[in-house]
């Protein structure tokens, strides 16, 4: 077992205040949100594991001591989040096929996954549906989004087909550190941010 | 190379500024040391950025004090010498190496003679580099060539094309057997890869449709590209590279990482669109009027 204080980056006499704020930056950055259908979502699930036993370990261990008043759980919202929260492909269809190549993606098989799915004749809206997911798993995202674009129009009704094409069309999730977040340089104009580049920092070579 | 892979400097801290020009220089000395006097002429920011992200997790970085190469006269502080400068050192060689011979056979015989000329000044360098790096010198040629074929035949995807040279710039990381750190760093990568060949994808437009010559953003979005589409699909791209490197813990380099990564890739992808790039890729990172 890893040392708790490690594990949130903050040292053993942090105040509480101090180990709250590092455990909430933390999991706002594997946030489940930020993993949906992502590749890397099992190893954020595990990060996420990670913190909130650290934190629960901390909490306890101060609240034993006795020195730790008005403990709050905060990290009751993050901990319902991720159950389950980092998988896509819960829901299963009729054809047992399918079901077969679902299983595959989520335990990341995804060449087994596409050559069952090349093999299936009948293209319907979970067909295509199915090869968009394979295909952003496999960092295709133009073609991802080509393929549930026409699984939403096969079947427009589809819950799950619309959630994932409406995904596609946004620009991606992913935690954002303090000072990149929002505005910032977006604001700035373009051209004159980069001849900056040209202004010494002061002093010296650089 | 391209050099779309840089940090903004307005918004670097001035340890973090003085990391990236030690690694820039060391990455200059590796190239020299591994391939020869003539492979500096290769050096190149998206490399650096490869050396940063590459090596180890440290605290702090205690730079050493070596002769510029350019500026014999002058002392630089450097990185030390690594793993991961002479990894990025070798294989800048060879992709640059590569990418010569691509032009030497795309363009016809006087068009084609300076990178002819080039290439040949640069044998002994490749040589040296594909020998100590094998894997990444046969990635690079196979997915090259999987380009070239892809290309040949007018490809209207934009995920193909770009897939192999998103898969040749994830073969620039070899394994180190730490799932933890091995996926996520091939994750970024890749995505990395598919970004800068859709950039310059973009960036070639106008030359490609003057000259005639294959560009996927045309088959995919019709002649006129389509912006907006395109930059969605690079977002998301970034989007990736961004939860990716959340996965590591890159230690004292992590100011100038994420400096490229969410400032730096979004301004050049912004400046290609606008046009201003052309204008903007001439400018040093650093002052010239030392």
């Amino acid at each position: 077992m890893k040392d708790p204080y490690s594990v949130l980056g903050v040292s053993q006499d942090a105040s509480d205040e101090e180990v709250k704020k590092a455990y909430r930056e933390l999991a706002r950055k594997y946030h489940p949100d930020n993993y949906q259908n992502n590749p890397l979502a099992d190893l954020a699930e595990e990060k996420m594991k990670e913190i909130n036993e650290a934190y629960d370990q901390i909490t306890k261990q101060r609240k034993a001591g006795g020195g730790y008043q008005g403990y709050q759980q905060p990290s009751g919202g993050y901990q319902q989040a991720y159950q389950g929260g980092y998988q896509s492909y819960s829901s299963a269809g009729s054809n047992p096929t399918y079901i077969r190549v679902r299983n595959l993606i989520n335990g990341g098989d995804i060449q087994t996954a596409e050559r069952l799915l090349s093999e299936v004749s009948q293209r319907d809206g979970e067909w295509y549906f199915l090869t968009g997911s394979i295909a952003y798993r496999k960092g295709w995202l133009d073609e991802a989004a080509q393929n549930y674009a026409r699984a939403v129009q096969m079947e427009p009704n589809n819950m799950e087909y619309r959630q994932a094409y409406a995904m596609s069309q946004q620009g991606g999730r992913a935690y954002q550190p303090y000072g990149f977040a929002g505005g910032g340089i977006d604001a700035c104009d373009c051209c004159t941010t980069m001849l900056c580049l040209n202004m010494c920092c002061g002093g010296g070579r650089c | 190379m391209f050099g779309y892979v840089r940090p903004v400097r307005g918004e670097l801290k001035c340890k973090d500024f003085d990391l990236y020009r030690a690694t820039y220089c060391g990455l200059c000395r590796a190239m020299r040391r591994r391939c020869g006097l003539l492979a500096p002429l290769l050096l190149n920011y998206d490399f650096t950025f490869l050396a940063l992200l590459l090596a180890p997790e440290e605290g702090s970085f205690t730079p050493c004090l070596g002769r510029c190469h350019a500026n014999p006269l002058l002392r630089q502080p450097m990185c030390q010498d690594s793993q991961a400068l002479d990894l990025a050192a070798e294989e800048s060689v060879i992709l640059a190496w590569w990418k010569l011979r691509d032009s030497v056979a795309d363009e016809g015989f006087f068009k084609g003679l300076p990178a002819r000329l080039l290439s040949l000044l640069l044998r002994g360098a490749y040589r040296r580099a594909a020998e100590s790096r094998p894997e990444f010198d046969r990635a690079v040629r196979e997915q090259l060539e999987r380009l070239s074929g892809l290309e040949r035949d007018k490809c209207p995807s934009l995920d193909r094309p770009a897939d192999a040279f998103a898969q040749l710039l994830q073969a620039a990381a070899p394994a180190t057997g730490e799932a933890g750190r091995d996926r996520p760093v091939r994750l970024l990568l890749y995505h990395l890869g598919r970004w800068i060949y859709l950039l310059d994808a973009r960036d070639d437009l106008e030359r490609d449709k003057a000259s005639g010559a294959y560009n996927p953003l045309v088959y995919r979005y019709g002649p006129e590209g389509d912006d907006e589409a395109l930059a969605l699909t690079l977002d998301q791209s970034l989007a990736l590279m961004r939860s990716a490197y959340a996965m590591l813990e890159p230690g004292c380099r992590g100011p100038v990482l994420e400096n490229v990564l969410y400032l730096g890739l979004p301004l050049v992808q912004r400046a290609v669109f606008e046009g201003s790039w052309d204008r903007i890729k001439k400018q040093k990172i650093w002052r010239t009027d030392r």
